[in-house]
């Protein structure tokens, strides 16, 4: 810290490049062990309209929904691609991700921190400029691995929970009865953002997507409506093969268990 | 001790004369600070309340007055109607504007309760303030807002005073500021700004935002919502250039940000930014740690 503080009072001969981030110490720490540093805070946002009266009653996927979901993604992804790209970034990590779907639009918000290597390589411009919601951390361990993030992967579904015939709700009235109609439509809406994403993954050239987020349910708004959206980082192996990470095993050998317990005094 | 400036408290500057520490730090962060050589020497703050003037009667939010009046900054951009002359309520023109006035009166507010906070910082000698916590709370009255800027006041033991006399500051206490000097840089100060963007929404935005194709040109079912998608990407990148104004060189670490958006009528709205962070200097050359080695905890 006395070196630190002392720094101050000299002219600097460290300064590089200005740049902002927000990751954490430790991120940006464990980042520098593999030769990497941040650049730029980067995001990108996109809001995509929903035509009026698509949630009303009907039968089958909402398709203008899902549309617009999948638009909102892409062009978010596409603007802090363009922001990393501009900046001199090779990848952006940590990506926050932040989605609200109403009735009229959705809306998908995508902030992270644009990286580089610090030796800027020709092997290291190799790869495309990737966008992923690994932390920094997941980075690193990743890269240590052999693999590399190639981009995001999203998908998403809206589906129409048919209604029950009056009969039917008449029936099923006070029975501890399974409502098909909403399990088959959450099937429907899962298979269809999943497929989605895969097609995302694909096109990208990855080989899988890994931390798959997934949110699914009835929409607040319209609650005939099952939505179901996720999104996760397509990776591939880069290296000529997978490298082991073989973690040294810790075993704690303080005891967990008090040896005296004054709360058992009490009966 | 370096003289009270004039506008700290007296009975602030009494009790910073008392000889007591006072500190902010937590009980772990108190040990790593001492184990770096920072001794902590009072706990300092500074308020400021502001009235916001800009949401009363006469405000330029009110829709038919001009949106051109005021101070601009930056950033503009507008729309036109692709429809032509449709009805005297029809929205003609559209447009994106950076509202300065707003920018300025919460870099006003926020600049001045740190300011207080520094001078106090100053009085008893600090080199440095760390662990700031900022926070803006409404008083209750419409438009009233309160800026609170504190922290914990500290001497390098056996170090210089700041070369200009003003105390570095950052928001990083204990371990994490450890290692943020481990990582080669010494932190400067904190760097913060609000940006903030008005859309005044033109007939297609106002439609979209409706989910109402409009009638008159092509469809535009499922379209993107340019004008608002616009004005948040502004926000972000304007307030990401007002930091980077203070930065002056040096970098911005561990920023965090955060977006509110209000709407005041069909389609218009005013997006806002605010953008925080520590502004760091690096002191030695890029020296990295070892490759971390993953561990494996059995319990």
């Amino acid at each position: 810290m006395l070196r630190a503080a002392q720094s101050l009072g000299k002219p600097g001969s460290f300064g590089g490049p200005s740049t902002t981030s927000d990751l954490s110490i430790d991120e940006e720490l464990v980042l520098h062990t593999i030769g990497w540093e941040p650049v730029e805070l980067v995001t990108g946002v996109s809001i995509y309209s929903v035509p009026a009266g698509v949630w009303n009653w009907g039968s089958g996927e909402i398709v203008s929904a899902s549309s617009a979901h999948l638009q909102a993604f892409a062009g978010a992804v596409k603007r802090i691609h363009a922001e990393c790209a501009r900046v001199g970034g090779h990848g952006v990590v940590g990506v926050e991700v932040e989605r609200s779907v109403t009735r009229h639009h959705i809306t998908v918000e995508l902030t992270g921190t644009a990286v580089r290597p610090v030796a800027d390589t020709a092997s290291s411009k190799r790869y495309p400029v990737f966008v992923s919601d690994l932390p920094a951390k997941d980075f690193t361990l990743l890269e240590t691995a052999g693999w590399r993030p190639l981009g995001l992967a999203y998908g998403a579904s809206f589906i129409y929970a048919p209604r029950r015939s009056a009969g039917t709700a008449i029936q099923q009235k006070g029975q501890n009865i399974e409502l098909t109609n909403y399990t088959e439509a959450m099937y429907s809406a899962r298979e269809l953002a999943m497929e989605r994403m895969q097609e995302v993954a694909i096109a990208l050239k990855g080989t899988g997507v890994v931390d798959v987020k997934v949110t699914e349910g009835p929409m607040h708004f319209a609650r005939h409506a099952i939505g179901f959206t996720t999104w996760g980082t397509v990776v591939a192996l880069t290296a000529d093969h997978h490298r082991t990470i073989e973690p040294v095993v810790l075993v704690a050998l303080d005891d967990a268990s008090a040896a005296f317990d004054a709360s058992s005094l009490r009966g | 001790m370096t003289s009270v400036p004039d506008d700290v408290p007296e009975a602030a500057g009494r009790r910073f004369q008392s000889g007591a520490f006072t500190s902010g730090l937590t009980v772990p962060d108190f040990a790593a600070c001492l184990q770096m050589g920072l001794e902590p020497v009072g706990y300092v703050q500074g308020f400021c309340v502001m009235q916001w003037g800009w949401y009363g009667a006469g405000s330029p939010y009110l829709r038919g007055t001009t949106p051109y009046g005021g101070t601009h900054g930056q950033y503009s951009e507008s729309w036109r109607c692709p429809h032509g002359y449709v009805s005297a309520d029809h929205r003609t023109w559209g447009q994106n504007y950076e509202q300065a006035w707003v920018e300025n009166a919460w870099g006003q507010g926020f600049g001045t309760a740190y300011t207080r906070m520094i001078e106090e910082a100053t009085s008893i000698g600090a080199h440095g303030v760390i662990g700031l916590v900022d926070t803006t709370a409404s008083l209750g009255e419409m438009g009233v807002l309160e800026f609170h800027v504190r922290g914990t006041a500290v001497k390098v033991s056996g170090g210089p005073p700041p070369p200009d006399g003003r105390p570095w500051t950052t928001y990083l206490a204990g371990q994490r500021l450890a290692k943020l000097v481990e990582a080669g840089y010494m932190p400067i100060s904190i760097a913060a700004a609000v940006s903030s963007i008005r859309v005044w929404a033109y007939c297609v935005t106002e439609y979209l935002m409706e989910g109402r194709a409009y009638s008159w040109g092509a469809q535009v079912n499922g379209a993107e919502i340019d004008q608002v998608a616009k004005a948040h990407m502004a926000a972000r990148q304007v307030a990401r250039e007002h930091v980077r104004a203070q930065l002056h060189g040096d970098s911005l670490h561990g920023a965090a940000i955060v977006v509110s958006e209000r709407e005041l009528s069909e389609g218009d709205q005013v997006v806002e930014c605010t953008l925080r962070g520590n502004r760091v200097r690096r002191f030695k050359d890029f020296d990295p740690l070892a490759r971390p080695r993953p561990t494996l905890r059995l319990s």
